[in-house]
């Protein structure tokens, strides 16, 4: 059941990625992420759709995890993007997968519910992990600008 | 069905939710003493918090069990819009005055939220008569206000830096933004050329494109 819903946004990534391209690019909390090509912007959130499950079952903490998003954290500093801008981005990406799988209603059995409650821990660790190295890579990047 | 409603119920009726998931809630707070002492015990032990260890233990466990003991409380949207709001942004200020790194403070938060969860999941096990609902429901509310205390404790954080250090991010500023979209725009724009009209020329009767 956890496999089902982590293939339903998969297999949906292509719409939900271009709707939440939509969402980034009008609301004004996350103006920032006007700046970025659309396509860039769309390839980003469409790399986490469409390989969630490789994103959710890695260990979040270590490895792949850090370092991309240590990464995109660094490369949104020298972007000028404020911080609290990507964390933004980041919660809008994860409610995003949340509010499919509430729309697609697949949560009516027991068992459904179930696994709904191990995909919000994974869903969860996850992006924690993905907004705390983001702020890490781009704390880095501020102290070095700052010490130079 | 009727969680999916519950949960896509916007902004008034979070105090129906808060009723539905009550006994997850007060089960929290009941057990916010012990639940604070490991959270402290976890926050002073954990490498990504090293500079909590700084921190007078009393003071650390008051911090804690203010968000434990009331959990209800923070988690009513009204305050969440303003209260919580404005008391992350001010955590956010002062943490960066006390000298706390912003990943720290994110960690923290992060490390609260998971055992706070963990003891959601645990009490399903505890008390049979929980339905799966309440859990799911608890885990939404418990998600949401954490997202927001992270993104004021930022936000907060950031205003910090501008006063204390002079830093702001280069897109905060409207007129940078404004050029950097137009930029962006121009880069964007697909490059037109003058379509090239066969040339025509007449001969016999008969059009020869050149």
């Amino acid at each position: 059941m956890l496999v089902r819903l982590i293939e339903m946004i998969e297999n949906n990534a292509a719409s939900m990625a271009k709707e939440l391209k939509g969402k980034l690019l009008s609301d004004p909390s996350t103006s920032s992420y006007q700046t970025l090509v659309d396509q860039t912007l769309y390839q980003n959130i469409f790399e986490i759709y469409s390989r969630l499950g490789h994103w959710l079952l890695r260990d979040s903490e270590k490895g792949e995890v850090r370092t991309h998003y240590s990464s995109i954290g660094r490369q949104r500093f020298e972007e000028g993007f404020p911080l609290h801008e990507i964390i933004q981005a980041l919660v809008a990406t994860k409610r995003h997968i949340w509010d499919t799988v509430l729309e697609k209603g697949i949560m009516r059995t027991t068992r459904e519910l179930d696994s709904a409650v191990d995909f919000i821990t994974y869903l969860n660790r996850f992006f924690d992990m993905a907004i705390y190295y983001t702020t890490l890579g781009y704390y880095r990047e501020l102290q070095l600008q700052q010490a130079s | 069905m009727e969680l999916q409603k519950l949960l896509k119920i916007p902004k008034k009726a979070v105090w129906r939710r808060i009723v539905l998931t009550k006994k997850i809630i007060d089960l929290i707070e009941a057990n916010a003493l012990q639940l604070s002492k490991e959270i402290k015990r976890e926050l002073l032990l954990h490498q990504s918090t090293r500079s909590y260890q700084k921190i007078d233990e009393k003071i650390l466990h008051d911090w804690i069990y203010d968000v434990c003991s009331r959990f209800s409380y923070w988690l009513d949207e009204d305050r969440e819009k303003g209260e919580v709001q404005q008391h992350y942004k001010n955590l956010g200020r002062e943490r960066l005055l006390q000298g706390f790194e912003l990943p720290e403070v994110i960690s923290a938060l992060y490390l609260t939220k998971r055992r706070l969860w963990a003891f959601i999941a645990a009490s399903r096990e505890a008390d049979s008569a929980l339905n799966l609902n309440q859990i799911v429901e608890a885990s939404f509310l418990l998600v949401r206000f954490f997202d927001h205390a992270v993104l004021h404790v930022s936000e907060g954080y950031e205003e910090s830096l501008r006063s204390k250090y002079g830093y702001e991010a280069p897109l905060s500023n409207p007129e940078r933004l404004s050029e950097a979209i137009a930029a962006k725009q121009k880069l964007e724009q697909p490059i037109y050329e003058e379509p090239k009209l066969p040339s025509l020329c007449f001969t016999k009767g008969m059009i020869r494109f050149g």
